[in-house]
């Protein structure tokens, strides 16, 4: 399994999951002392990235190749996706080997186990990889410094590494990197290598540029669909419009007919988790062609047993499922009787729609099935699953399909699923040329892996005190689990645990799960569950504060306060604080001077063991609804890229924005009713309110930052729209466009 | 007479279909792949050229119409990488994935060049044609209106 189905299939966000990759990854990358080492650190001559003698150079473990003339290659085993990760983990590597920032090249490393865990998402490098990464830089570090006491024969205690320079402090001689490398690789790989401390660090926790930002701005960047080979040609593909339909009828005459057309090929479904849902393709001189060729093709499909999902009766049934008494979960003290002797209750249910991740690189992909070797060019977030799915398909062993991997044109999820490799794969095998495969936008957006389409109901009971004395949670939503398994027709209890281990301090509490086959494919969305976890919580908490007559943020502490488990002691303080500096950035505590019409809206949210808090205000009559500013506070432990992080929440209020208000995803008949950026939403420029990001200083062990800032803005936004106009939304998107 | 297409300075015979999209022209025949597919619809302009100066979706402009004309992608957009929206752009961290952001920064440039002097809401009605996912926006409107102060001042 790989870690991030470890992580996110599972959905249990307080997963702790550092040691087992940590483990795994020191073992591959031979930082450790075991045997391997000794054949990862061997001496320049038999350098694995060498050659000839003349090249020589110094690589203590797969991330690090310094060359004799100081140039510092830094390799990023994580996919790069824009989240910033192929900055931020050769940032730490180059602090701890005291490297000159200016000498580094970063380069996306090749799908290799020796890189450690490749999948990326759950907003997991950062967890998983920044100790090690530091590890093989202060590794290297101590090899350069070896190196450097050998050649002076003195103490190495009198030698001490800085900027790209080694220095003897006795004296202020100094060696360049450069001309250390080669005599550091044959230094011994020192066991446990000290860290820096933190008051010592060059680039973690200061804002730094992305490593390939030059190259973004005149074109030269290399994502998913620029790959170009020799004899390559295109394909374009159109796919079964209903999971689990299967292809009737084909006429391919006008198709074939055409210049330029060489072949019409079908795509028979693989019913693995990311094998292709089955279509047909074309192949031709180029992609228009493949393109033009295609709508030419006269196609019937057989629908099969799902040609009947419709979201919106679908969506129906879920607010029935949690509107109903549902299997139960998990239950603390005695709900029913915290109801029976309240002084207040409340009740509200809460709903979202399906999600596409519509990244603006649509899939693509080249790949050369050859009789002995299989090469795929790819933007993904997982090059494991790309070997191991081609590996399935073509009967190889999963280490023998070589995965380049590419820049990705934005992913959020959707590209760790490699169906569409596994497409260009059947082209290639099919027609023996290298083929580059680029979805349409609509195809994209109609054979997705979508985020669930969700329900909640929520009952609460308040005291006289207006105290929270219970809490009933039911949820439905088919699970990302069906995929992997489709009898699965329901959340697993590790898809709620988020909602049984949620930070209020709920003395009675009851959890039930309702029913939700999944209809078509569910898959890992920026935020994941927590988009509508997130939601629930923060927008009933809001109304129940209402309920009892308290100021919201009041409220919400009080919840926190109540909260006497030890183990969440850390969550409800850093929770509170994150909504404090939101609430105080935002002018919350001044919000009665506020024009009339606008609001402010607060809520935080602890997922993938980050916190973030936001404080939306709007314009809002009720029906009309203008973002002005968000306020937005991370604690993700200590920082790495400050730029980057910044970075990522203002791209989460943006996604937040426009899951909130208008992107959703609407199935009629079996398929998906959108087709392009006309019928699905996102938002633009002109929406953009201004962003103000607050990280908080902190010495906590750093944590990841992709996802977690989207959960908090809608119900932040429906906090602030009531606050405005006293109008209460409940199903994200707010706005939805009928389709 | 063999129709030609002028890009970044260099002439190119249109040797392809009349109405094949100057994206695809671009990407497959030249293989001049900074220009990017986002929609093929004129609707996220991720696939951005200048035609003779004006900002231009070549995902829906058939190469055939262009005979004779000047076209501008982000690869010629200046000599070394050094147009004041792409110095901008670097100064403000711009880029997350950066895909779309050749689009956006030639959108700029030919928006730039008919209103050096834009207000905020002038950018954002002048922008609001190019979509980004990863959420650059509010650097994208501070890159823009820096670049512009660069531009005004190197024109007086």
């Amino acid at each position: 399994m790989s870690i991030l189905e470890k992580l996110t299939n599972k959905a249990n966000e307080t997963n702790h999951i550092e040691n087992v990759s940590r483990r795994n990854f020191i073992k591959a990358s031979g930082v450790a002392t075991t045997g391997l080492v000794l054949g990862v650190a061997i001496p320049s001559k038999a350098m694995a990235f060498s050659h000839s003698e003349s090249e020589a150079a110094f690589n203590p473990n797969a991330f690090i190749h310094l060359q004799e003339n100081g140039d510092l290659l830094l390799y990023c085993g994580r996919c790069e996706m824009g989240q910033g990760i192929s900055t931020a983990l050769p940032a730490a590597v180059a602090d701890e080997m005291e490297a000159d920032w200016s000498r580094v090249t970063v380069q996306q490393a090749d799908g290799d186990e020796k890189y450690g865990p490749q999948g990326t998402g759950g907003s997991a490098s950062i967890r998983v990889m920044y100790e090690p990464m530091r590890e093989a830089g202060a590794a290297a570090k101590l090899m350069l410094v070896a190196a450097a006491a050998k050649v002076w024969k003195v103490s190495v205690d009198d030698c001490e590494a800085k900027n790209h320079f080694v220095y003897q402090k006795s004296t202020g001689k100094k060696l360049s990197f450069g001309q250390l490398a080669s005599l550091a690789a044959t230094q011994p790989v020192p066991e446990k290598p000290a860290l820096k401390a933190k008051s010592a660090y060059n680039y973690i926790g200061k804002a730094l540029p992305r490593h390939d930002q030059g190259k973004v701005v005149v074109g030269e960047r290399v994502y998913g669909v620029d790959t170009k080979l020799p004899g390559l040609k295109y394909a374009a593909i159109t796919h079964c419009p209903v999971l689990g339909g299967k292809l009737k009828s084909l006429v391919k005459d006008e198709a074939l007919a055409m210049k330029g057309v060489l072949d019409v090929i079908v795509v028979d479904r693989l019913a693995v988790p990311y094998g292709s849902i089955g279509g047909v393709a074309v192949v031709a001189d180029n992609t228009w062609t493949a393109q033009q060729a295609l709508a030419k093709l006269k196609i019937e499909w057989d629908l099969g047993e799902n040609a009947s999902y419709d979201t919106v009766a679908y969506k129906k049934q879920l607010v029935k499922n949690v509107e109903n008494p549902a299997e139960l979960a998990t239950e603390r003290g005695d709900v029913n009787s915290a109801f029976a002797t309240a002084a207040k209750t409340l009740k509200a249910t809460y709903t979202g729609g399906h999600l596409s991740h519509s990244p603006m690189e649509p899939n693509a992909s080249v790949v050369f099935v050859e009789k002995d070797k299989c090469e795929v060019w790819a933007a993904t977030q997982s090059p494991a699953d790309i070997q191991k799915v081609l590996g399935q398909y073509l009967k190889r062993e999963p280490k023998d399909i070589i995965v380049h991997v590419t820049m990705a044109g934005g992913a959020f999820g959707r590209k760790f699923k490699c169906d569409y490799v596994h497409e260009a794969a059947v082209l290639s095998e099919k027609t023996g040329f290298p083929i580059q495969l680029t979805w349409s936008r609509e195809e994209d957006m109609r054979t997705g892996y979508y985020h669930s389409i969700s329900a909640q109901h929520i009952e609460a009971s308040l005291d006289e005190n207006g105290a929270v004395t219970g809490w009933l949670h039911r949820t439905a939503f088919p699970p990302i689990g069906s995929l992997f398994n489709p009898a699965t027709v329901k959340p697993s209890k590790d898809d709620v645990s988020a909602v049984d281990n949620y930070p209020f301090g709920l003395p009675n509490f009851r959890s039930e799960i309702g029913d939700a086959k999944a209809h078509t494919r569910i898959g890992w969305y920026r935020a994941v569950y927590a988009i509508f976890y997130g939601f629930s919580f923060s927008t009933f908490a809001d109304e129940l504060a209402y309920k009892a007559g308290k100021d919201p943020l009041t409220f919400l502490n009080q919840l926190y306060d109540a909260n006497n488990i030890e183990e969440q002691k850390e969550q409800v303080s850093r929770s509170k604080n994150a909504l404090e500096i939101a609430a105080k950035q935002s002018g919350w505590f001044e919000r009665e001077n506020l024009p009339k019409g606008q609001g402010i809206g607060l809520a935080v949210h602890y997922s993938f063991q980050s916190y973030v808090a936001m404080a939306v205000r709007v314009e809002s009559d009720g029906d009309n609804i203008k973002v002005l500013q968000v306020d937005c506070v991370i604690d993700c432990g200590q920082v790495l890229n400050r730029d980057g992080a910044t970075a990522q929440m203002e791209g989460a209020v943006v996604m937040g924005m426009s899951l909130a208000l208008s992107t959703e995803i609407t199935f009629r008949e079996g398929a998906v009713v959108n087709s392009n950026f006309h019928n699905y939403p996102v938002m633009r420029i002109n929406d953009m309110p201004k962003v103000n990001v607050h990280i908080v200083e902190s010495d906590h062990k750093p944590t990841g930052l992709g996802e977690p800032g989207v959960a908090p803005f809608a119900p932040a936004l429906s906090n602030a729209v009531f606050a405005a106009s006293g109008k209460r939304y409940r199903d994200i998107p707010f706005k939805p466009m009928t389709v | 007479m063999d129709k030609s297409i002028t890009i970044n300075g260099e002439q190119h015979p249109i040797d392809v279909d009349n109405d094949m999209p100057l994206l695809w022209f671009l990407r497959d025949r030249l293989e001049i792949t900074g220009t990017k597919f986002g929609c093929g619809a004129g609707l996220c302009g991720a696939c951005t050229v200048h035609v003779d100066g004006v900002a231009t979706r070549a995902c829906i402009t058939p190469v055939g119409m262009l005979a004779g004309k000047a076209i501008t992608t982000i690869e010629g957009l200046s000599e070394n990488g050094d147009h004041p929206l792409q110095k901008a752009w670097l100064n403000n961290n711009v880029p997350q994935c950066g895909y779309c952001q050749a689009g956006q920064i030639m959108n700029a440039a030919g928006f730039l060049a008919t209103n050096p002097t834009p207000t905020a809401e002038e950018i954002d009605t002048a922008m609001q044609g190019n979509i980004c996912r990863c959420g650059t926006y509010q650097r994208i409107k501070k890159a823009i209106g820096e670049a512009a102060f660069e531009l005004a001042k190197e024109v007086s």
